[in-house]
């Protein structure tokens, strides 16, 4: 993207202040949490001798360890429900949807959410939720249920309900973005050679958008595990996930003991965005 | 069954998906704003009971949650602030990318980092950090700090865009007329890019306005509108919290319509111009 090069010097002064805000912003709070989850006494003081006590506490505790698994199973459904709802509509709004001003309608009604409060969001779901909630009056009025069930609030129903209304975007931004940018040329000239049009969705458009539903997955990857506030206005401090642990540990001032967890995290996150890059380069093989 | 058949069930179905989760996005935004004006008697569910104002009144009337205006305020300035910054530092990071310097990858990734790290995390650490070195926690300053974390590679990634995307031989042209660096960057790249400077205000704006995770830790006593909205929700739920959040989304849309306008008329602007220059 050049022709108008800038000069080194004049690049590296440009460059600055985002790159120091940013170490300043996220390195170096990254690597204080990894200092303070060193300290092995449970005040918070810099003459802390380091060690290993807290890393051993999480070892010894089951309850903790099972969070990760809980954590990592949440978001694995997360990402399968939004995979299918994704692409589903990526193909919808790009492929099957005449005019552009109705895909643009289509995306930003898609994505004007994104930009008010997941907060408020979260609060709007609490009223279909409860026992006397929309949910189950709807069913009621239908004639499926007798009695208001109360699986929705303060339950893992309602929680996935709800994130699966956030985190959906994400996973559909991406695809349309590369869906657009595939020539039509090359789906008419498998048409042309007499391919079906399944056969053009598997050999063709499929193949082609993988980088965007990689990226998608990643994103939502990434949120949903670091989601807690959903959890917690939802699932009433009856569920926890990982993030909600550490925002627990903190209240409590058990300040080392919450690093130890953010460091689970950030590496169980490091590890699924190490994973999600393998899966699609070995697809990628297969592929070519 | 015919191909042609077959299709037009898989588009049935597709668009069946599509506009059944657009209302589900929507649905419960709506509900929120209708309950919000229910009768002084009516709770947080239906069935609703009259119409009235008297939860809005309620909230505007501080008899809730201390008061909310103080952190709205804070909220709207701190979004402020970030939409300016992120607008700002982004055209500059992609204004240096541009040329390959040494570490220019690292550099992208190094920002790109802050859309991948958990809200949670960074500001955990960023009240370490206050704690240690000593900096007392605020909205301007600490909060401001890791709200752009979030905000810059949103900008960074929507200007990248926009500078793929014009004919860079408009700027050599300018060079080779003679026009030096600074004018063709000013009168050349500058309303090229514009939109997307735009995009990136408007990232900046909504993502710091919204943000609550990388704001809980790192805020002072001083909180914003999230933090505070968050706290109400542990103690008790009432439609008050349905006008305030109602409010809020209000405020939120109307600046998506106030940035798409700008982002209207520059682009009717920039064509105009091309019209009369060619």
């Amino acid at each position: 993207m050049s022709a108008f090069r800038q000069r080194s010097s004049v690049s590296y002064l440009l460059a600055l202040p985002a790159a120091l805000w940013m170490i300043a912003g996220l390195i170096v709070p990254t690597l204080f949490i990894v200092w303070v989850s060193f300290w092995a006494t449970r005040r918070f003081s810099l003459e802390s001798p380091l060690g290993l006590m807290h890393y051993i506490k999480f070892y010894n505790t089951p309850v903790y360890q099972k969070l990760v698994i809980d954590t990592v199973l949440q978001t694995g459904l997360l990402m399968g429900i939004t995979l299918v709802l994704g692409y589903c509509m990526a193909y919808f709004i790009v492929g099957k949807v005449r005019g552009e001003g109705r895909k643009i309608l289509l995306i930003l009604l898609l994505i004007i959410p994104f930009w008010t409060s997941a907060l408020i969001r979260t609060i709007a779901w609490i009223p279909f939720l409860g026992v006397n909630g929309v949910i189950n009056q709807s069913l009621i009025f239908l004639g499926l249920i007798d009695e208001p069930i109360g699986v929705f609030l303060y339950s893992r129903t309602g929680i996935t309900m709800a994130q699966v209304s956030f985190y959906t975007l994400m996973a559909t931004g991406p695809v349309v973005y590369v869906m657009r940018n595939i020539p039509p040329s090359l789906q008419q000239a498998a048409q042309c050679l007499k391919a079906s049009p399944t056969r053009v969705f598997w050999r063709i458009t499929v193949p082609l958008t993988i980088p965007g539903v990689l990226i998608g997955q990643m994103l939502v990857f990434l949120n949903v595990m670091a989601d807690f506030a959903t959890a917690s206005a939802i699932g009433g401090n009856k569920f926890t996930y990982l993030g909600n642990l550490v925002l627990n540990l903190y209240e409590s001032g058990q300040l080392s003991f919450a690093s130890v967890i953010a460091v689970v995290l950030m590496l169980t996150m490091f590890a699924g965005v190490a994973l999600l890059l393998r899966v699609v380069d070995i697809r990628r093989l297969g592929a070519l | 069954m015919h191909w042609k058949t077959r299709q037009k069930m898989m588009k049935l179905l597709l668009g069946g998906v599509t506009f059944g989760f657009l209302a589900y996005q929507w649905f419960p935004m709506v509900i929120m704003a209708v309950l919000s004006f229910t009768d002084p008697e009516g709770g947080v569910t239906f069935p609703m009971r009259g119409v009235s104002l008297h939860w809005y009144r309620e909230f505007w009337a501080d008899s809730f949650i201390d008061d909310f205006k103080p952190p709205m305020y804070r909220s709207l300035m701190l979004a402020v602030m970030c939409s300016v910054t992120t607008a700002t530092l982004a055209l500059a990071a992609v204004q240096a990318m541009r040329s390959r310097f040494f570490g220019s990858n690292f550099f992208f990734y190094l920002i790109l980092l802050g859309i991948m790290a958990p809200g949670i995390l960074v500001g955990l650490g960023m009240a370490f950090v206050a704690r240690i070195l000593g900096i007392p926690l605020a909205w301007y300053t600490t909060t401001f700090a890791v709200h752009m974390v979030w905000t810059l590679p949103f900008g960074m990634l929507l200007l990248m865009a926009a500078f793929n995307r014009f004919d860079h031989k408009l700027e050599e042209a300018a060079l080779t007329l003679g026009a030096s660096r600074w004018t063709t960057f000013w009168r050349i790249t500058f309303p090229l890019v514009l939109p997307g400077v735009i995009g990136a205000a408007l990232f900046g704006f909504t993502l710091s306005y919204d943000e609550f995770a990388r704001s809980l830790f790192a805020t002072g006593s001083e909180q914003t509108l999230p933090l505070i909205v968050f706290a109400q929700v542990d103690r008790q739920l009432e439609p008050t919290l349905y006008a305030l959040g109602t409010t809020t989304t209000v405020i939120s849309l109307l600046m998506i319509g106030f940035f798409a306008l700008l982002f209207h008329i520059v682009r009717r602007r920039s064509r105009s111009d091309v019209a009369i220059t060619t």
